[in-house]
């Protein structure tokens, strides 16, 4: 389970508060959904679960399995099972795409105290999942998402996720970008990884991908705190209503 | 003008051992006056220091204080140690000739003469042939100090003929393994020529057994000339571990439309100059020279090209990569001259650093001498620090932070390293990389 305590956070470097005060629970298992406008700060809120620099945390707590994550370096997260698929992937020149999965595959492994990949047995493993996603075993000889369209990189991204098994899932605007087939075959990937063990937060601004990943929870995003949380079909109000009413709220 | 220069120790020591020296150096005696020229030369130079503009940032007569002796009797090593001492290398199917401390080594060497490629030692054609004397010719950089001296004490080396036409399937790999326990000086010459039309692949591996002395002093000198449309590709990689001071110099000469792809990969020296001149003997030659420097702790990493086009429509391309830790530093000359015949050459040079720690050094000179007018020419210089944003992606994929940084640096280094043809030696190459990267040399030192 997943709990996220009155966190506060602001930039290192900067005095600005962004998340403030944000409390979000999602119980193994459950799917939750994060709509919010443009800033609101849910990115940084997916930053701060994988660990990344430049945030503080002044007050508040992660805990993830009962276990605080904020003191973690971003690698013992994942171990622990964290995983974000970024809003923005990156692209590392002169890393081929299968060195770097294979690389990270046995990371993970190692420090879960699970044996490492042979090459013959992580080429066999990724074929499979690269094949239900469509991507093509080429694309992951090239650098890593150099060259990638926008939609090609999302599903890396997912693929990605698929080769390191996390148990908790985070996806910034994972559908961005996508096709409508991709959208599809993206979405079958993510609900194929729904199960008991498992908890996801999908950050989106488009009530499309909720028809495929259709979530437990629905929560509202405006200015660094939740403002409202549902059902599946909040999210089908907000396409009609928008955000001001919350906008009005938070200022 | 005052002649009556100070000469340093070494300097001293440098030209007053020679004639000892001389007595025990191979060919005959034109070949010894030429030796007697070249010490003369290296007398009247002296080292070349910081004033010497070329020298600016490798003060030669700072680093060589002491003059190292010649190695007494060469050790006998087996296959594996050669091996071992090369470590990835070992692995490229190659011709291999062995120098075990600048000797040749003919029971470590597969003997060559196929009719495409022959190889001979540089000692047994100077005592044999009177007219050997063009092996040591170095005309055209009578002005080079460290090459006067190479030319005096070259006691062997490989002379390789490539037959015109010829399309050798394996390179020929060319292993000088430091062995002498005690602290030695050897100078090695060789001599690579590329028949018309033939295309080969030469390589200079430079190694060390783990037993050998940390100090040491090598002077190697490798002349190539490179036939009317020829291509060769020639990589020198200097793996030497230890403290000691390595100059080494190319002097290469291009037939018209010849392409040579040059490669310097260098880690693990104390001191270490690679230096390249390449001049233009006819039109429309292509030239690639690259590589990639790797510098710890106090060591030195000099790279200075000298690329000089004389005739019309040739291209120079140059990248080259370094990497710098603890106090290392790195250096770069790009000397490109572009004379006023050579029209339409186009040349591109760039070098890029890594610069991994605050207290490291590098020192970047292109410079380009241009007297023609319809000409492309183009130089550029980076350092860096590492892609912070890049090393939180890998880490948030599980992969540890040392293993992230020593990723990303491998991919820096491999853009150079691309430039190699061959796909085995690039494979080890990019393996040389990464166990440097990994520090297990640095161990192995340590131990
Ligand atoms: N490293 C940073 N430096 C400066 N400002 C930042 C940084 N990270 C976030 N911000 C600011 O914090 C606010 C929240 O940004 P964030 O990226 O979390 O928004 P978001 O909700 O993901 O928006 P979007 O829907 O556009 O992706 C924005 O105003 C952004 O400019
Ligand atoms: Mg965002």
């Amino acid at each position: 389970m997943l709990e996220i305590k009155d966190l506060h956070v602001k930039l290192a470097d900067e005095d600005r508060e962004i998340l403030k005060g944000l409390t979000l629970s999602i119980p193994k298992g459950e799917v939750h959904a994060i709509m919010g406008p443009n800033g609101s700060g849910k990115s940084t809120l997916a930053y701060v679960l994988a660990g990344r620099d430049g945030y503080e945390v002044t007050s508040g707590d992660i805990l993830w399995n009962g276990e605080s994550i904020l003191e973690m370096e971003p690698e013992e997260r994942a171990a622990k099972g964290v995983f974000l698929a970024f809003q923005y992937p990156m692209e590392i020149p002169g890393v081929a795409g299968l060195t770097f999965l294979r690389t990270a595959v046995n990371a993970v492994r190692k420090a879960r105290g699970e044996p490492e990949m042979s090459t013959p047995e992580f080429l066999k493993y990724v074929k499979e999942k690269a094949a239900r996603l469509k991507i093509d075993m080429d694309m992951l000889k090239r650098p890593v998402n150099v060259g990638f369209s926008g939609g090609e990189k999302k599903r890396a991204e997912i693929l990605q996720m698929e080769a390191l098994e996390p148990t908790l899932c985070v996806l910034d605007e994972t559908d961005s970008g996508l096709d409508i087939d991709a959208l599809r075959v993206v979405s079958d990937g993510v609900n194929a990884m729904r199960s008991p063990d498992r908890a996801m937060l999908v950050i989106t601004h488009y009530q499309r991908l909720l028809d495929h990943i259709v979530p437990d929870r629905v929560h509202v995003m405006v200015d660094g705190k939740i403002r409202k949380s549902g059902d599946a079909s909040l999210a089908k109000e907000l396409e009609k209503s928008g955000y001001a009413e919350y906008q009005a709220k938070a200022a | 003008m005052n002649v009556a220069v100070l000469k340093t120790k070494a300097e001293q020591a440098l030209s007053e051992a020679f004639s000892a020296a001389a007595a025990e150096l191979p060919g005959s005696a034109d070949i010894r006056k030429l030796r007697l020229d070249a010490i003369g030369r290296f007398g009247a130079l002296g080292l070349p220091h910081r004033r010497v503009e070329a020298w600016k940032y490798t003060d030669l007569r700072n680093v060589l204080k002491e003059v190292l002796p010649a190695p007494k009797k060469a050790a006998t090593l087996t296959p594996a140690d050669v091996d071992a001492a090369l470590g990835p290398l070992a692995a490229v199917e190659a011709h291999r000739v062995v120098f075990v401390d600048g000797r040749y080594a003919p029971d470590l060497s597969d003997l060559v003469a196929d009719g495409e490629v022959s190889v001979a030692s540089l000692a047994t054609l100077l005592d044999s042939d009177t007219s050997a004397t063009e092996l040591l010719d170095a005309s055209g950089r009578d002005d080079d100090a460290v090459i006067a001296l190479n030319t005096a004490y070259a006691a062997d080396g490989a002379v390789v003929d490539i037959t015109p036409l010829a399309s050798l399937e394996k390179p020929v790999l060319l292993v000088f393994v430091r062995a002498s326990a005690d602290p030695v000086f050897v100078a090695v010459r060789n001599v690579v020529r590329v028949g018309e039309g033939a295309v080969a692949s030469v390589i200079e591996a430079h190694a060390t057994l783990p037993k050998a002395a940390q100090d040491f002093q090598i002077n190697t000198a490798t002349k190539v000339v490179v036939g009317k449309g020829a291509r060769l590709e020639h990589v020198k990689c200097t793996i030497e571990t230890g403290g000691g001071v390595h100059l080494a110099n190319w002097l290469t000469e291009l037939g018209p439309d010849a392409e040579y792809n040059g490669f310097h990969f260098t880690a693990g020296t104390g001191v270490a100059r690679n230096q390249v001149g390449v001049t233009f003997a006819g039109d429309g030659a292509k030239i690639d020279l690259s590589g990639a420097f790797l510098a710890r702790e106090g060591e030195h990493i000099d790279t200075t090209l000298i690329v000089d086009h004389a005739v019309p429509q040739c291209i120079s391309r140059e990248l080259f990569k370094g990497v710098l830790e603890d106090h290392a530093r790195g250096v770069f000359q790009g000397k490109v001259i572009v004379r006023p015949d050579a029209q339409k050459t186009d040349g591109k040079q760039m070098a890029q650093v890594l610069m991994l720690s605050p207290d490291c050094e590098f020192d970047s000179k292109p410079e380009l001498e241009i007297y023609a007018d319809d000409v492309v020419c183009g130089h550029g210089s980076t350092s860096a620090d590492l892609d912070e944003d890049l090393i939180f992606y890998c880490r948030s994929r599980g992969i540890p932070e040392a293993e992230a940084r020593a990723l990303m640096i491998e991919s820096f280094i491999g853009e150079a390293i691309e430039k190699v043809g061959h796909e085995g030696l690039r494979e080890a190459l990019e393996a040389l990389a990464r166990r440097w990267l990994r520090k297990a040399e640095h161990k192995e030192r340590a131990a």
